[in-house]
């Protein structure tokens, strides 16, 4: 039996494992992936858990960043499948009283944004337009701040410093540079005084990007997940599940060797360098140039490395690596007669055909209690949501005249609750959560429901890997953010290691469908190993 | 850029195996292939998910391989080299009798015999003469019945009789036409638990054993009674080596591409229009898909002649279908019949509840009516016995069968939905009686059941949960399936073709019904067979 050997071997099958192997297959190099699960893309999973014909996304849904990732561009995965729907209405809040709803619309409508918000605030309206119209014209240095990597940190220089890029982000869009220094909250209170845009902005805020509402030094996530992130998202016809299904062809098109169902027990070190790995079935495969890791920081050092082939400081920053408490995701999913209707639609439509539907919230106060919840080992009392309903814009995710609604509780993380108590959860939070749907939308009430099921983190963890069932795979703390993460000796997505490499989310940018860690790994390797530097682009600056 | 601007020299209709297989052949032939599936995930009944918990792998279809080593594909495709792994399980199958006996079929057949002859000895000799007459002419078989386009049963039988067949074999004889698996294991073996073990072989292929002439294709089925493969990793796993090789050699597939209409112009198939608008076909269009959503949905009526339309409602469906239950154990089962043959708790295939041959009969009249059977009689199956990797270390994932009605007597079809969730438990009991006490009180972490409604739901070609797409009866087989006209593949539309389970020789995971199209498929459009092994 000749000896299994490639140049390079990527640990994990997700959608950075799947960018780094393709572009490095593109570069020359013999490539090969081992996915542990018997089925590829990790979290951009779609799966029909309710009943047939129902499809949801229960880990990935809005596609934040297509229009500015590299790997969409350079391998033309439209061609290979991958179509998206825009929908206007990108986010709302709706009341339980029903007064008008609060909606943000598509990056180019920043009126119809702004008039949103007027019916609370004409300053708010006023701000809209000022703020947006600036992040839609930084967007590419955001790009170029996501697809970057972190320079490598010598010790015996400063530490890096998110704080730095932070404040000047600030600095361009005219705003104090110390709000860098802020919360989230003081930032969303401070620019915007309605209570209701304050309450959507807050569940925006923490579900696409910002990892707490409270947390000082974290002001940057302002910018990003309120300013910039709104009003870019787009929808997978088909599910998240077509993303992978374009990149996977991508990949074998490339040439990149493909092994799912192969569970790597440890990674192989000869002379201290990594040469390989060894599967849960004894299999080895040996690598002549690199290893590259794209699941977890603790999978990686402490279970595949070993603690005991680590430096003291290494072995500190690993063990200490936060998971949770935030990005911890409870996901909701409901097969349903019809969608939801809103008693706030009949001030303005658009909620009803609003793509992310804030829901259980009647003020900015209860999206605050809620997020503390979590954040203290606590499921929230208030079961509210944010949901989606991608039926109303791709009819081929549920049957026909059916609807998929899926949506996100945040919950505290996996180890909070025992397994009885999360089965306890399972039992019961989707039923508490319908009674409330039906005081802001009538027409969710059981009878409506063909079937329904939730994961939790305790699922997500099993099922997908995430420790703490944390979907950023490490805490986006000021502390273990950019040239931090996941520690100043590991940012560069090299590791003390010789040939041992990072690439999947506890790396910069974090989590996210961004497909940036992996291609930021592959930018790295190039330059380790002198390869044809095939990410370069004459019209792309990152 | 668009992914269909430039149409495709063939485009396939469904992304099951079938289809998947066509488009691999062709595009290895240098043609440019389009494969459009419906749903979100390829493979059609290659499906592999996890319905009770994470990392408990389920196969909510296909999950016996039975022609591993015999199907020409797997090596024209290269199929084992592009990631698809097999387990053999030694202890085939199994039958667990209420009186805690059991028998145990082995891929060893002395084994074999032995067990058989605990029952019978007589039944062992006479088992062990039918394997090797079977095994003699099994390859033959199978090339030309299986793996060529139908003949019909007539001209089998007139070269069987002028080869002498009933001198030359003591199994094989012209009556089989008219017999079916029951008459024949009457006139053959003598003991009635041997006679249900090898029945039991023939029902879950969905051969009913009382339907008459079907015992012609029995001594087939034999043969392969010691091939059964599990696919390590689940079902899909050979999915995915499918698309790699459609991939490599430049092919396409499109999950959740429904295709709305196939577009005729002027008598020909000239292309599918789909929720992306029209993909041109420059050369033609093959359906995998079942011949109604064909002939009744996809084309206009216009297109399609009296006497097609005619025959393709007349298409019947099985009468019986499945009932699945699902489950994710803490461990394998261990039976109390093991005291009576250790092999059993290795089995595979397990039949429990099937004792004689009219426990069959009497099982599926009560399904024909609509009615459930008070006590299930079950085709049990843990895949981790040979594949450990489908579920956590140390736990096992399990799959209960039972033979059911698609239309309940109370309610219809829909009334699944009250009774499914009951049903599944009422199996899981049946199950629990055959273990030890120990593993009935502790083994089972959770089920889902998936009911012959659900089946058809999430495989609309599974009509009324039909996975064989197409009754199983001398009326519906070889040169009649689905009908006279359409069972060589062509139809009345020039450049359209059928290459799914309707057509020769039925459903299952044989690979045929796509390799016979694509071999009449290459002699219409002058394609050199480089898979040809004659």
């Amino acid at each position: 039996m000749s000896r299994a050997e490639h140049e390079v071997i990527i640990i994990g099958g997700g959608h950075h494992g799947l960018t780094c192997a393709a572009y490095l297959a593109r570069a020359g190099v013999d490539v090969c992936v081992l996915e542990g699960r018997h089925e590829w893309g990790g979290a951009v999973y779609t799966a029909e858990v309710t009943a047939p014909g129902f499809c949801h996304n229960i880990h990935a849904n809005f596609m934040e960043f297509l229009h500015i990732m590299p790997f969409f561009e350079d391998f033309d995965l439209p061609s290979l499948g991958a179509r998206t729907i825009y929908p206007e209405v990108q986010a709302g809040i709706a009341f339980r009283d029903g007064r008008p709803p609060v909606l943000i619309y598509q990056n180019d409508m920043i009126e119809e944004t702004a008039k949103s918000f007027a019916a609370y605030s004409k300053r708010d309206a006023e701000t809209w337009r000022e703020l947006k119209a600036k992040a839609n014209m930084f967007e590419l240095v955001m790009a170029a701040a996501l697809y970057t990597p972190p320079a490598k940190w010598n010790p015996s220089e400063n530490l890096p410093n998110p704080l730095l890029a932070a404040s000047s982000s600030f600095s361009m869009f005219g705003l104090d540079e110390e709000m860098a220094f802020k919360t989230v909250r003081d930032c969303i209170d401070e620019y915007f005084e309605a209570d209701e845009v304050r309450a959507l902005l807050y569940r925006v805020a923490i579900e696409f990007a910002a990892p707490s509402l409270e947390w000082p030094g974290s002001g940057y996530f302002f910018l990003f997940a309120c300013l910039f992130m709104p009003g870019c998202w787009r929808m997978m016809v088909g599910g998240t599940h077509r993303l992978n299904g374009a990149m996977v062809t991508a990949c074998i098109k490339e040439g990149v060797t493909m092994r799912e169902s192969s569970r790597v027990r440890r990674i192989l070190l000869d002379g201290g360098r990594a040469s390989g790995v060894e599967l849960v079935d004894g299999t080895r495969l040996f690598a002549r140039k690199a290893v590259v890791s794209a699941v977890g920081l603790k999978d990686t050092f402490l279970d595949m490395v070993g603690a005991e082939n680590l430096t003291p400081y290494t072995r500190r920053r690993v063990e200490h690596f936060k998971e949770g408490p935030d990005q911890v995701l409870g996901s909701v999913a409901m097969a349903l007669h019809e969608p939801p209707r809103y008693k706030s639609a009949r001030w303005d439509p658009g909620i009803d055909r609003a793509w992310y539907q804030v829901v259980g919230y009647d003020s900015a106060k209860d999206v605050l209690d809620y997020c503390r919840a979590g954040h203290c080992d606590r499921v929230p009392e208030l079961p509210a949501a944010g949901v989606w309903v991608n039926s109303l814009w791709d009819t081929t995710q549920a049957p026909p005249g059916k609807h998929n609604l899926t949506g996100w509780y945040f919950f505290p993380k996996a180890s909070a609750l025992s397994e009885a108590e999360w089965e306890a959860v399972r039992a019961g939070y989707n039923e508490r959560f319908l009674r409330l749907y039906a005081e802001f939308a009538p027409n969710m009430t059981r009878d409506n429901v063909i079937a329904d099921t939730l994961h939790t983190p305790l699922d997500q963890e099993r099922g997908m890997r995430m420790r703490e069932g944390d979907f950023g795979h490490g805490a986006m703390s000021l502390d273990q953010l950019m040239g931090l993460r996941p520690f100043a000796g590991a940012a560069h997505h090299g590791t003390e290691i010789p040939g041992l490499y990072l690439a999947g989310s506890c790396m910069h940018p974090g989590g996210g469908v961004t497909a940036a860690c992996g291609y930021n790994a592959f930018k790295v390797l190039c330059q380790d190993f002198d390869l044809p530097p095939v990410w370069q682009k004459p019209t792309r600056f990152y | 850029m668009g992914m269909f601007d430039q149409g495709f020299d063939a485009i396939i209709i469904g992304a099951g195996h079938n289809g998947m297989a066509l488009g691999a052949y062709l595009a290895k032939s240098g043609w440019s292939v389009a494969v459009l599936e419906r749903r979100s995930e390829e493979g059609g009944g290659l499906c592999t998910e996890e319905v009770t918990e994470p990392n408990f792998l389920h196969n909510l279809h296909s999950n016996y391989h039975s022609l591993v080593g015999i199907c020409p594909v797997y090596e024209d495709l290269g199929l084992t080299d592009n990631g698809v792994e097999y387990v053999h399980p030694d202890v085939q199958m199994g039958s667990i009798f209420a009186d805690g006996s059991a028998l145990t079929i082995h891929t060893d057949m002395q084994a074999t015999a032995a067990s058989f002859a605990r029952f019978s000895p007589k039944d062992a000799d006479t088992w062990l003469r039918l394997w090797t007459e079977v095994s003699g002419y099994m390859d033959l078989m199978v090339r030309t019945l299986m793996y060529a386009p139908p003949i019909a049963l007539n001209d089998i039988t007139r070269a069987l009789a002028s080869w002498g067949v009933e001198d030359k074999s003591e199994f094989l004889t012209a009556r089989l036409r008219s017999m079916s698996v029951a008459e024949f294991l009457d006139k053959h073996f003598e003991n009635e638990r041997i006679k249900a073990m090898l029945a039991f072989h023939a029902a879950i292929c969905a051969y009913q054993p009382h339907v008459k002439g079907l015992a012609v294709s029995y001594p087939v089925l034999l043969g392969k009674i010691a091939n059964w493969h599990v696919c390590k990793g689940g079902s899909h796993r050979l999915a995915h080596a499918l698309l790699r090789v459609i991939v490599k050699a430049g092919g396409r597939v499109f999950p959740q591409v429904p295709v709305h209409k196939i577009v005729v112009e002027n008598g020909r198939a000239v292309g599918v229009e789909t929720p992306d608008g029209f993909v041109r076909a420059h050369k033609l269009v093959a359906s995998s898909i079942d011949v109604n959503q064909t002939f009744e949905s996809l084309l206009d009526a216009d297109w399609v002649p009296e006497r097609t339309r005619r025959d393709v409602a007349e298409v019947k469906y099985q009468d019986a279908t499945l009932f699945n239950v699902h489950v994710a154990l803490n461990g394998t089962p261990r039976y109390k019949a093991a005291s009576f043959d250790p092999a059993i708790d290795r089995a595979w295939i397990l039949n429990i509840g099937f004792e004689t041959l009219a426990d069959f009969e009497q099982e599926l009249a009560r399904v024909r009516a609509g009615r459930l059977p008070d006590r299930p009689r079950l085709n049990a199956a843990v895949n981790s016995l040979y594949d450990p990797t489908d579920a956590p270390e140390g736990k096992a994932t399990g799959l209960l069968r039972v033979f059911a009605p698609f239309s309940l007597e109370d309610g219809g079809a829909d009334a699944w939905n009250r009774v499914g969730s009951g049903y599944g438990a009422a199996c899981l009991e049946r199950w629990r009686e055959a273990m030890i006490d120990e593993d009935a009180r502790t083994l089972v972490r959770r089920f889902a059941t998936e009911s012959p409604l659900q089946i058809s739901q999430k495989m609309i070609n599974y009509r009324f949960g039909d996975w064989m797409v197409g009754r199983i009866h001398p009326k519906s087989l070889l040169e009649h399936r689905p009908t006279d006209e359409l069972a060589q593949y062509r139809t009345p539309i020039a450049g359209l073709y059928l290459c799914g389970a309707s057509q020769h020789p039925h459903g299952y995971i044989t690979f045929a019904p796509g390799y016979n199209a694509l071999g009449v498929i290459a002699e219409d459009m002058g394609i050199e067979k480089w898979w040809d092994r004659v």
